[in-house]
């Protein structure tokens, strides 16, 4: 099928920083990107969303709008009217995705992205969606997807059944065994590489074998290997340097043969650009948010229960990860006692203090604490945390219940940063302003509005 | 041997093996269908006079059926009931629409069930929990060890293989047994209809609806039903097999993103 406006090949690199990039470019270690930027693209920093979980960035890039309007904050939620957990999957994504949008079929979901390109688009525009994480389960719509993160069951997680036959046939991992960086870090790293060989297999084979307008190739083990070696990734002294540098040396030639295909494809006319849903920084402490709020009073436990159901009466607020805080508002909660009209001042008076949160150095945890309306607008908005606060680089903010004291450390070495994601683009694409990552699918959908609807 | 035979086999081994080692144990029983069937096996077990005493926890809350079931039977097996209720919780006007329904489990239920332990000293409990009932149970052992505040740490249990189980315990825990854990809801009924074990007449449909369990009246809801007999009770869990396991399905789907989530410190 011909569609008007470009083909277009995103590739999706998850938490790899701007900076990194820049970095690697340099060294010599991403070779096929100093190519491709050589070719007329541009690295840009980008900001990820509030908060800078994947499960909320990739909501925001996929659907080009905030949480407010796409109501994905964060990998769990509390089941409405109980201090139970719940894990928000695709169903939950309020806001039509991209490919529901080109597909012109959003069924009952709009926003103000496809409000805006509402008949202004090709119809039936076909996409290949691979890996992108919230996008389980799978649901019928014209074209490919295979879901990332969390991915329980690939039958489920992909549609066609074709895709499943074909991705399950040829050994496709969803997703690697994160468990295993801290047992086996050498067997880590293999079923790493393994993984990436088994993507770049399939991503070729769809992007040979299918007809598509729009094409998205997410990698997702960059996330994994940051999370527990992010030290590694520019100390030469580090004992997984070595296998940090060839994770990466793999991603760019993933990159650059997708690059290759793709153009040699679209004889050079294709739109071709990657990013990523947040950036990561070295952590120097976590900082527990619910101990925080304990010592002050706001939070009470009840440990006989478990997780949120320790929640107990005369708490007056408590963190979901990774610190967004919501208040016990009465009539919301079963315990709940904070009265609606109160929540404006208890939020401030919380914020306050958590603004003078400081490291026995005297080095500052948070960066800014975001009240709801700051950042959220939409019908969502009002499932949004009241605050939620953005750590300073080194600081990674946990939402555990389990933890007593202030800092601590756990296995991890990487923490997501929020203004260092990445987004490398043709050059003159960029938007005015400084990029936020629910900028990405105006660009995307520019490219593919008819010619004489562009008014 | 039959299944239903082989399933009664197992559980009267691990009901001896319970005694045996421990001596000083009670049943729990909550008056529904599976205790009432473990109670049975018990009573097997011991050729009709249960050695040990029996344990009822009321809330004050449950269906007046189940008090009149409860002590009719107690009488007719000769039980050593001993009925554990939190007093001052029960006095102070404890219940469902005051607090949360998990502080009044927590108060009525589960804290009623540690007076009742300590002021005895039961060193295990028998209970008619089943693997089907709920994902988690999966990981569920026969001899299953719970510490002072009745935490069950999943991750650090004795290995249960070839029918050893283990019965020595710290100081301040006791063992909960579950001898009808390998037993499936349907098992219970066909194993109840073989038995002629008598059951509390709400499982059984009135009015096109019946409860598929029961306990608390604020906290029980029936579920839409023809179900008059045991028979059609057997039937119906054999077509209403789809939304079960689509129930369970959740559940699974549930504890693999809470691990996914785990190993990368989202927990």
């Amino acid at each position: 099928m011909v569609y008007s406006g470009k083909k277009v090949l995103v590739v999706g690199i998850d938490g790899v920083p701007y900076t990194l990039i820049n970095k690697y470019v340099e060294k010599g270690i991403f070779p096929n990107l100093k190519r491709i930027l050589s070719e007329g693209f541009v690295n840009h920093q980008m900001d990820a969303s509030v908060p800078d979980v994947s499960s909320t960035s990739w909501s925001s890039f996929f659907t080009g709008v905030n949480p407010g309007e796409h109501n994905i904050y964060g990998f769990m939620e509390l089941k409405k009217y109980t201090y139970k957990l719940a894990f928000p999957n695709y169903l939950d994504v309020r806001a039509p995705s991209l490919w529901e949008i080109l597909d012109g079929n959003c069924s009952l979901k709009k926003s103000s992205i496809s409000e805006r390109y509402k008949d202004k688009l090709n119809k039936n525009m076909k996409s290949i969606v691979l890996n992108i994480p919230q996008t389980y389960p799978a649901l019928p719509f014209n074209g490919i997807l295979t879901a990332g993160f969390v991915c329980p069951d690939l039958k489920k997680g992909t549609y066609p059944e074709s895709a499943y036959n074909y991705l399950s046939s040829m050994g496709y991992m969803p997703d690697v065994d994160a468990t295993k960086a801290k047992d086996d870090p050498p067997g880590f790293f293999d079923e790493v590489e393994r993984a990436l060989d088994k993507r770049l297999k399939s991503y070729c084979h769809f992007l040979d074998n299918g007809d598509y307008g729009l094409f998205i190739a997410c990698i997702t083990e960059t996330d994994r290997v940051n999370h527990f070696f992010f030290d590694a990734a520019c100390d030469e002294s580090h004992g997984f340097h070595d296998k940090f540098i060839s994770v990466y040396g793999k991603i760019d030639d993933i990159i650059g043969r997708l690059y290759d295909v793709f153009m040699e494809k679209t004889e050079g006319q294709g739109f071709f650009m990657t990013m990523s849903d947040h950036g990561f920084t070295p952590i120097k402490k976590e900082f527990y948010v619910n101990a925080w709020l304990r010592e002050k009073g706001l939070l009470k436990l009840n440990r006989q229960r478990e997780y949120f159901e320790q929640i107990d009466s005369g708490t007056i607020a408590f963190a979901l990860e990774p610190a967004r805080i919501y208040l016990n508002l009465e009539g919301s909660y079963p315990l709940g006692c904070v009265k609606k009209e109160d929540s404006s001042g208890i939020a401030a008076e919380i914020k306050d203090a958590m603004r003078s949160i400081s490291d026995e150095d005297g080095s500052s945890v948070i960066k800014c604490i975001y009240e709801r309306h700051e950042v959220y607008s939409g019908d969502c908005a009002s499932n949004a945390p009241e605050l939620v606060c953005v750590a300073n680089d080194g600081y990674d903010l946990k939402g555990n219940l389990k933890k007593v004291e202030f800092f601590g450390k756990g296995p991890f070495t990487g923490m997501h940063t929020r203004h260092d994601a990445h987004c490398i683009l043709p050059v003159g694409l960029k938007p005015a302003g400084r990029l936020k990552i629910e900028d990405l699918a105006p660009v995307i959908l520019d490219n593919f509005l008819e010619p004489d609807k562009e008014n | 041997m039959d299944h239903l035979s082989a399933l009664e086999n197992k559980s009267i081994f691990i009901i001896r093996e319970a005694y045996y080692r421990f001596r000083n144990i009670a049943l729990l029983w909550s008056v529904g269908k599976d205790s009432t069937t473990l109670l049975w096996l018990c009573r097997k077990a011991f050729f009709g006079k249960i050695p040990f005493p029996v344990i009822h926890i009321d809330t004050t809350y449950k269906f007046p059926e189940m008090y009149a079931f409860r002590d009719d039977y107690a009488k007719v097996w000769g039980l050593d009931l001993i009925i554990g209720k939190n007093e001052e919780s029960v006095g102070s006007g404890m219940g469902p629409s005051r607090g949360s329904k998990l502080d009044c489990c927590n108060e009525l239920k589960t804290n009623a069930l540690k007076n009742t332990i300590a002021s005895r000293g039961f060193k295990a409990l028998l209970l008619g929990i089943r693997r089907d009932e709920h994902g988690i149970r999966a990981k569920e052992r026969v001899f299953s060890p719970r510490d002072e505040n009745f935490k069950w740490n999943y991750e650090d249990q004795p290995a249960e293989l070839w029918d050893q189980y283990k019965s020595t315990t710290e100081e301040d825990n006791h063992v909960r047994v579950h001898p009808i854990l390998h037993m499936t809801e349907i098992d219970i009924w066909n194993y109840i209809k073989r038995e002629n074990i008598p059951i509390s007449e709400l499982y059984l449909s009135r009015g096109g609806k019946r409860f598929r369990s029961i306990g608390c009246v604020p906290c029980c809801s029936p579920v839409e039903s023809n179900a008059g007999s045991i028979d059609e009770i057997i039937e119906e869990l054999k077509t209403t097999k789809t939304s079960e396991r689509a129930g369970r399905a959740q559940d699974k789907e549930d504890a693999y993103t809470m691990q996914k989530l785990r190993s990368l410190g989202y927990m």
